[in-house]
């Protein structure tokens, strides 16, 4: 899967927004922007700076950035909007024999950067990577409708647990699978597509009035238990041709590794043969590193969220 | 891991292959409830997800990287081998494609798409310490991959680091390597681990590595057993074991046997794309050789030159170690008087006072103020005037390259100069202004990184170097992937010196201009197992008493390199790719 320009500036806003940075401008093209704190900590790798600025408890200056994600249509606004006169004078003398000289950059606080943000640029990674960071555990709760609030009844909140695990088929090549499922510590009920459990709510940390938590009958580590046999199960289910294919493989090259052995380990001279031996069981252990299937099973986010009993 | 928390915990055994899990979420999760948070952002974690599907690798078999990489696009034949790499073989391959067609571009997508399946993270590239920067360069604005070059030893921790091969296998670097575990080695100029006993294979087979690349243009330089060892090192045993290997494929040193098997086993670890096949498109090289007259003032020069240099040679006994300084005479009178004049003035400094070695030097400096004009120059000025385009200007000399600064900016040219001592942002921005502004470039440097200039596809030779592998770096800077249209060379040479045999043998004798030699340097290495060719030819200049003896000398060098040349070309058609 790729991702438009607009699907990336979407990603960028969400993580500058909930982190709070100060967006200065905004176009379809491009978003100019302060950082807060926070991002800047994340972002902009001076972990001696936020040192200093801890330390010393000065104010911090965060970096100002001018994230472009279609740098084409930017460039091409940009020229329309900029009057010709307001370019520097080049030097005479200097461009007559040296040609266009590039303008000195500005620099210290102040200076805004530009960047190119797009699919495969490491600054969207970046993001992704701290909002994995920022959001691994979630306590929410559904916000009620504005009727709640006036009925006379308090509303009964039902505790789910939601994992977001990732399962990663790998041999000496791999796939990726995501499956968000979520079990109610109520009923025990496992819902396989968690998100669609959760559309159309409003999410937010605060705990609504006139609302009370049903007791949970089974505790964390059980659920987690049984979201865990749950995905084992499904995993199982799967079809496993790679794997065949991974271990017939690793078969052949093993096999092949072992006849070029076969006779040099029949080396007289001991001291050389402890050396052959090493190195036979060394290549070994690496083809197996190599080609061995497995599945790793790990969670990007997970989380306690209260919904609202269904009726 | 916290196993003990978990109850009634779905075991391994339901799979058919080992299944980790990873359940340090469950920890976090509990810790965060006892402590009461800090909770994280709903959006945050929604973006995670996101983020997660968005770089998905939803397929086992489907190339990832080139969505991740913009502004790359790589050709044809890099992309169905960095395919076959992957995909076939498993991540064990030779890439021995010729010169110039992107052996570094193929090693980058494979190795960023592995990065991208999540298949590696700690790589080590190992190159010839020349090439270190620019591995490190290219990986980063190419491929977006943070690569770190080896400079102190805290360095090693990073995740992708570049160092040289020599120093990683000295003590105590070979120590710390040799305990770490790389998810992938990439070795450049590979051909240099053709043989078993040096320390440098034994060292690279001891590495522990799971996917491995190497890369060489010329995987068999000497013998066949090279191409085994090699393979050795990627895969022990795919050509059997070594005696096999010599019953079954070799006949002589150099010549295999059952080469259709040999094709085939061959192409099970190695990827050899060529020039001149498939949809790779290299354009024409136009060679004119322009011969010129020296003037009498120049001849006089030029004459009294060799007459010294021959006579320092003759009395020295014919040791030329003492005499560097003075063959160096002998090939800059061909260039310019300028870099005689500075030559000769050094040369003055070391000679004492009273020695009548003086009296010549001063002779000839005599001779030099004799000269009015350049012939060359004003050739060259000519000829950037006729072609009206951008050109570049290769002399070996400092003193010419500032002789012809100035003399072309008096001309009205602009042109900037191109130098190997200057760092690489002065380089950088001399390839932008003749990128721009100016219409010539004169450079000293050939060799070496960094110059590409395939917008430029004029050249002119004002001096010839005496080793042909400096003549093919300079026209590789403009003859080039990328480069669109014919290049034109053109040779200056003046008749009746040693310009015109050097052009004659490098011309005529081994066709170099013309033919794209991608095992030049494999011939090279053959011819200098004797002796260096530069070194060959200054001693037949040396020792010739006439023209005609030097013509002679220098046909019966052209055939030895001939000889040597159809050699190459036979035994590299058997390591040829099959589909080919």
């Amino acid at each position: 899967m790729s991702m438009s320009p607009q699907h990336v500036q979407e990603h960028m806003m969400t993580y500058l927004e909930s982190t709070e940075c100060q967006i200065i401008e905004k176009s379809p093209f491009h978003v100019t922007v302060k950082l807060s704190p926070q991002a800047d900590k994340q972002l902009t790798n001076r972990p001696y700076y936020w040192g200093f600025v801890e330390r010393t408890g000065v104010e911090p200056e965060t970096l100002s950035f001018t994230f472009v994600f279609d740098p084409e249509q930017y460039d091409k606004n940009e020229q329309t909007h900029t009057d010709p006169q307001s370019q520097p004078q080049q030097d005479g003398i200097l461009s007559r024999y040296f040609g266009t000289a590039p303008m000195v950059p500005r620099i210290g606080p102040g200076r805004i950067q530009r960047e190119d943000v797009t699919y495969g640029s490491s600054r969207l990674q970046q993001i992704w990577n701290a909002a994995r960071q920022d959001g691994s555990a979630l306590y929410l709760f559904e916000q009620p409708a504005a009727l709640q609030r006036e009925t006379l009844f308090s509303a009964a909140y039902e505790p789910w647990l939601g994992v977001c695990f990732k399962a990663e088929m790998a041999c000496d090549v791999k796939k990726e699978e995501l499956h968000f499922v979520g079990i109610s510590l109520v009923s025990g009920r496992i819902v396989s597509h968690f998100p669609e459990r959760l559309k159309g709510l409003t999410m937010s940390p605060r705990l609504p009035e006139n609302i009370h938590i049903q007791p949970a009958s089974i505790s964390l580590s059980q659920a987690a238990g049984s979201l865990e046999s749950y995905m084992t199960r499904l995993l199982a289910e799967m079809d496993y041709g790679w794997a065949e294919q991974a271990r017939e493989r690793l078969s052949e090259e093993l096999a092949v590794i072992d006849i070029y052995y076969e006779d040099l380990l029949k080396e007289p001279d001991e001291e050389k043969l402890v050396g052959i031996r090493e190195q036979y069981g060394n290549r070994r252990s690496e083809t197996t590193w190599q080609y061995e299937p497995k599945v790793h099973l790990s969670a990007i986010t997970c989380g306690l969220f209260h919904l609202r009993s269904a009726r | 891991m916290n196993t003990s928390q978990i109850s009634g915990s779905g075991q391994s055994q339901d799979l058919p292959v080992p299944l980790h899990i990873d359940r340090s979420w469950l920890e976090q999760l509990n810790n965060r409830l006892e402590k009461g948070g800090p909770w994280g952002d709903w959006r945050l974690a929604q973006l995670a997800i996101q983020g997660e599907e968005a770089r998905l690798v939803t397929s086992f078999d489907e190339l990832q990287c080139l969505k991740h990489l913009q502004g790359l696009s790589p050709l044809p034949h890099q992309l169905d081998t960095a395919h076959k790499v992957l995909f076939e073989m498993s991540g064990r391959a030779i890439l021995a494609d010729e010169v110039g067609l992107g052996k570094t571009i193929e090693a980058g997508m494979i190795l960023k798409e592995y990065m991208i399946r999540g298949l590696v993270s700690k790589v080590l590239i190992l190159v010839p310490a020349s090439l270190v920067l620019q591995w490190v360069r290219e990986l980063s604005s190419k491929f977006g991959i943070p690569a770190v070059a080896q400079k102190k030893a805290y360095t090693w921790h990073s995740d992708v680091v570049v160092a040289s091969i020599d120093t990683a296998k000295r003590d105590p670097h070979k120590e710390f390597l040799l305990k770490q575990e790389y998810d992938m080695l990439i070795i450049d100029e590979a051909h240099k681990l053709k043989n078993k006993k040096t320390t440098n294979y034994q060292f690279i087979q001891k590495l522990r590595k799971k996917y491995c690349l190497l890369l060489t243009a010329t995987p068999v330089q000497n013998d066949m057993s090279e191409l085994f060892n090699l393979i050795t090192l990627l895969k022990p045993g795919q050509l059997g074991r070594q005696g096999d290997f010599a019953t079954n494929f070799v006949v002589g040193k150099r010549q295999p046997k059952n080469q259709d098997q040999l094709k085939d086993e061959l192409a099970k670890v190695m990827i050899r794309n060529r020039r001149g096949e498939g949809p790779v498109h290299f354009t024409k090289r136009n060679v004119s050789n322009v011969s010129l007259q020296l003037s009498p003032e120049e001849q006089a020069l030029y004459d009294g030159v060799t007459a010294f240099v021959k006579d320092q040679y003759k009395a020295s006994g014919g040791n030329l170690s003492s005499m560097l300084s003075l063959v160096t005479l002998q090939r800059e009178v061909c260039s310019s008087r300028d870099a005689v004049f500075l030559t000769l003035v050094n040369l003055s400094k070391k000679i004492p006072d009273e020695s009548p070695l003086t009296a010549k030097v001063w002779e000839l400096v005599t001779a030099i103020k004799a000269i009015k004009a350049n012939t060359k120059a004003e050739k060259t000025i000519e000829l950037i005037k006729q072609m009206n385009e951008k050109v570049i200007v290769f002399t070996e000399y400092r003193a010419t390259q500032e002789y012809l600064l100035q003399y072309f900016q008096t001309h009205g040219l602009i042109c900037v100069p191109y130098r190997g001592g200057m760092n690489r942002g002065k380089k950088d921005w001399m390839m932008d202004l003749f990128r721009g502004r100016a219409q010539v470039m004169i450079a000293t440097e050939a060799g070496g990184e960094g110059i590409n200039l395939q917008f430029c596809h004029h050249m002119i030779n004002f001096d010839l170097p005496w080793n042909p592998m400096r003549v093919e770096q300079r026209i590789g800077r403009v003859h080039r992937l990328g480069q669109q249209k014919d290049v034109q060379i053109y040779n200056l040479s003046t008749s009746g010196t040693i310009e015109e045999h050097i052009l004659h043998l490098l011309h005529e004798k081994i066709n170099m201009f013309e033919m794209v030699i991608g095992g030049l340097d494999v011939i090279l290495e053959r011819f200098e197992k004797q002796e260096s060719l530069e070194k060959s030819l200054y001693k037949l200049f040396l020792e010739s008493d006439s023209n005609d003896e030097i013509r002679q000398k220098v046909s019966t060098l052209g055939q030895t390199l001939d000889q040597i040349k159809r050699q190459v070309d036979y035994e590299s058609e058997t390591v040829r790719e099959e589909e080919a």
